[in-house]
């Protein structure tokens, strides 16, 4: 199996030079951390990932998870990584000292779940998913609440999930049915069914705590009437003893990919004995949830990113060592043949994944950066970082998940046959990648997201903030010489997309159908845009280091860094024209079929 | 129970190495470094013995500036204090004389043991260990597999491997013990030991500071001279018995064994 899944180098590159993590310690809550601690965390990750994880990504996908008798048997490398990821202080890296964190930035940690997640991704979800339950309970639960399941959620003895998803209510959360009914002694009886629960139940950690949506009797209809609850499958009694909580796992599902991690089907209250426990306020629970959901968003995004990555690198290894055929330009058939990578067409292949899982990882970072600053900032400065990240979450979620799919599909295509067999990871790779683009909101929801809120949100204030941050990057790029070119391409494809938004928005009043037809294509048009931006950023600063003459592998690493920028900007951005066109046509083709019409 | 231990920092073991144009020293541009693996077990085995017996953990360096890096990760595994003997004087020394410069870093210290590993993987000289317990006067016990120490603290069993078999060697205290794999499995560093590690004492010393002369390091002082670096000879193609029948290709098999590997 192929052995570099990431590029360190360009992690640093991405982290010290094009976004300045360094520059978050100048604020308090991030005051203790410097490079130093920076290297050292990505060091070990990086151990981590190739030691602990990279070694069991094809035996956990020949081993998945099993359900006997009523549990959720798993790979017993899960509870020796939740441990580690415990005891070494993963889980709750980004939590204050007082809650037992590491305040450490946002951008590490996302550097760090790039590296495991391209080490291994069913793996790594395991404690992921306990982070973010974790950081749910210590936003909006009680004091009683955070002492009783944090502490053992960041040590790894517990495990987080998140539990929306009904039969009858995947994408359409209004119409769930799990229902709450409130008792004299405070809590909820909880009676209902969820399915696809990630990690929903094992016995790779002591107990699971479920942060669960459910509608407490009477709510109103839709979205309105959702609150959230802590359900733990083991409650935690006064003394300390835990006690079966009548959540019962009904099965697990037998998935295409990303096999080392269940998801289940659980079933609530048979016995009437489930108990929840209110977070927050009634019914503003999808709210809370969509601090995890966003979170968990950019997550995917980056699972993504980290999987073509891993993809990338196995392509690139065979392609230097596989030999077949000859140049073209050669003549003489007795010349030995020459490794794939010399031939033009491979060559494209490789760039196109170095553009996607570059690009996507840079793009995942800035939003990790806006994250940060949205953190420790205060004022215009908090809500502009902030409006950022929401603007951007579907974006960096969307455009990894689908063109990671694709970046992953070329890697394959490099091993041509072998790609397909099971010798080489590139299957696995392919099966893993295909669940991103539809989990935590399938792509078609991450459109409506984009188009039908966060674009219009405050009266557009986050689009006109987009607008300005990229013009800030075109801005400089035509002040840099070889840049100016591709300002100009960005400066036109920025024009094209507010034409097309501007078109978009006009139609929204009449008919709502209409204005998000082709929500995913202007999810897709917004992506490739996005990305570009991301690839002027990177060839800015690899511009700037060239100046310098480096030497070695320095100058390697920029020029490649150039040549991939080119190669966005040639083949990648003018995909956009396509796009346009069709979203400005608004005919409504798709408003108006019918069933009928797909029959024969 | 007071414990030193002695560290290198070795290219990665996935590091491409090339030879410098000198043809006697390697490029070290574009290396990534690490703490040298053998090392590591000692670093490991030291906390394990403070965990159980209490007392200090203090790990001593030597080379640039970079090595700080591998001391920094010790104390974020846990270890209390660090020592790098940096100077420029000290560039190209062989083993002896790096011994030598360890020795005088640490005898004034209050130690009770030495754990070091029993060869850096870069050089794999081995020397730096014996010579160091040799110049300090205390008791060498190479290539460690096992390492318990008396509820008294008064003594230290080793597990060595020889041949297969297994030699139980037990010794007095202060000893110096060399690690060799499978004496534990390295911890990773915590992020809480990280964000400490910054704040444990790190001293530097140069050759001036521990009385030592400089004209007796370096390169010009070496008594092991190197006189070329090659690379390993890259493996040969391989060949395809050709035959019509299996016992055809026994024959041509056997023939070849005989004739061209000549191992028949």
């Amino acid at each position: 199996m192929a052995e570099k899944f990431v590029s360190e180098r360009n992690l640093k590159f991405l982290l010290y030079e094009v976004f300045d993590v360094e520059g978050l310690t100048r604020y308090s809550y991030y005051q203790d951390h410097g490079r130093e601690i920076f290297d050292m965390i990505l060091d070990t990750a990086l151990r981590m990932g190739k030691d602990l994880l990279h070694g069991t990504f094809q035996e956990m996908d020949r081993n998945p998870p099993q359900y006997v008798e009523g549990r959720v048997k798993v790979h017993p490398l899960v509870r020796t990584l939740m441990r580690e990821c415990g005891e070494g202080g993963w889980i709750g890296a980004n939590a204050p000292y007082e809650l037992g964190g590491q305040q450490l930035p946002i951008m590490i940690s996302a550097a760090s779940r790039f590296i495991f997640f391209a080490a291994n991704y069913s793996a790594s979800v395991y404690p992921l998913l306990t982070s973010g339950a974790a950081h749910l309970i210590e936003s909006f639960g009680t004091e009683e609440m955070k002492a009783l399941y944090i502490p053992k959620m960041f040590s790894g003895q517990w495990q987080g999930t998140m539990a929306l998803t009904e039969p009858q209510a995947g994408s359409s959360l209004s119409d769930i049915t799990t229902k709450a009914v409130p008792t004299q002694e405070g809590y909820y009886k909880i009676r209902g069914q969820k399915i696809f629960i990630s990690a929903g139940d094992h016995d790779g950690a002591d107990n699971i705590i479920h942060l669960m949506l459910a509608k407490i009797e009477g709510a109103p209809h839709g979205v309105k009437g959702i609150s959230l609850f802590v359900v733990p499958r083991l409650r935690p009694e006064p003394d300390g003893t835990l006690v079966p909580n009548d959540v019962q796992v009904a099965g697990i599902y037998h998935k295409l990919g990303y096999r080392g991690a269940p998801i289940t089907q659980l079933s609530l209250g048979e016995n009437d004995d489930c108990r929840g426990y209110l977070v927050g306020e009634p019914h503003k629970g999808l709210s809370y949830m969509f601090q995890m959901m966003n979170e968990a968003r950019i997550d995917v995004g980056m699972g993504a990113a980290a999987i073509a990555s891993a993809a990338y690198y196995a392509a690139l290894e065979y392609a230097r060592e596989r030999p077949q055929g000859r140049r073209l330009r050669s003549k003489d058939p007795s010349l030995p043949q020459v490794p794939i990578i010399e031939h033009p067409d491979v060559k494209r292949m490789l760039l196109f994944q170095r553009a996607v899982v570059d690009g996507s990882l840079a793009l995942l970072l800035q939003c990790a950066k806006y994250a940060d600053l949205e953190k420790v900032q205060e004022g215009e400065e908090k809500e502009r970082h902030g409006l950022l990240l929401d603007l951007l979450t579907p974006v960096a979620k969307t455009y990894p998940s689908e063109m990671g799919l694709l970046s992953v599909s070329q890697g394959l295509q490099c091993l041509g046959g072998y790609g397909y067999c099971d010798e080489f990871p590139l299957e696995q790779h392919y099966r893993d990648a295909r669940i991103h683009p539809i989990h935590e909101g399938t792509t078609g929801i991450q459109g409506l997201d984009l188009l039908g809120r966060k674009v219009v949100i405050k009266g557009g204030k986050a689009f006109k903030l987009y607008l300005e941050e990229v013009r800030g990057a075109v801005a400089r790029a035509e002040a840099t010489r070889g840049l100016d070119a591709g300002a100009g391409l960005l400066e036109g494809a920025l024009q094209r997309l507010e034409e097309v938004t501007a078109h978009l928005l006009e139609l929204a009043p009449g008919d709502p159908e209409l204005f998000l037809a082709d929500a995913t294509l202007y999810l897709e048009l917004f992506g490739v845009v996005t990305v570009a931006w991301q690839w002027l950023l990177q060839a800015l600063r690899a511009s700037e280091a060239l100046e310098a003459d480096p030497s070695g592998g320095d100058r390697d690493f920029y020029e490649g860094k150039l040549r991939t920028y080119q190669y966005f900007f040639s083949y990648e951005l003018p995909k956009i024209e396509g796009l346009c066109r069709r979203l400005l046509q608004s005919d409504g083709l798709t408003v108006n079929l019918e069933d009928r019409h797909f029959t024969d | 129970m007071n414990i030193i231990v002695l560290l290198k920092q070795v290219p990665d073991t996935e590091t491409q190495i090339k030879i410098a144009p000198d043809g006697k020293s390697i490029v070290t541009d574009d290396i990534k470094w690490i703490m040298n693996p053998y090392d590591e077990f000692g670093v490991e085995e030291a906390l394990r013995i403070k965990e159980k017996f209490g007392g200090e953990v203090t790990v001593v360096g030597l080379g640039p500036k970079r090595v700080t890096e591998s001391i920094r990760t010790a104390l974020a595994m846990g270890a209390d204090k660090g020592i790098l003997i940096t100077d420029d004087a000290l560039e190209g020394s062989d083993s002896l004389a790096v011994a030598k410069a360890i020795t005088a870093a640490v005898k004034d210290l209050d130690y009770d043991l030495i754990f070091t590993g029993q060869r850096g993987i870069d050089d794999d000289m081995g020397v730096v260990g014996a010579s160091v317990a040799e110049l300090l006067g205390i008791p060498n016990i190479s290539l460690g597999i096992k390492v318990e120490i008396s509820e008294d603290q008064k003594t230290v069993t080793v597990n060595r491997p020889v041949e297969g078999q297994t030699l139980v060697i037990e010794s007095s205290l202060p000893a110096l013990i060399t690690a060799q794999k499978g004496l534990n499995e390295p911890r990773y560093a915590s992020l809480p030991g990280i964000m400490k590690a910054k704040r444990k004492p790190l001293e530097e010393k140069s050759l001036a500071d521990l009385g030592l002369d400089a004209s007796e390091f370096g390169t010009e002082a070496r008594k092991v001279k190197i006189l070329e670096l090659t690379p390993p000879p890259e493996r040969a193609a391989g060949k395809i018995i050709e035959g019509e029948t299996p016992q055809e290709k026994a024959a041509e098999l056997a023939r070849l064994l005989h004739e061209e590997a000549k191992v028949l």
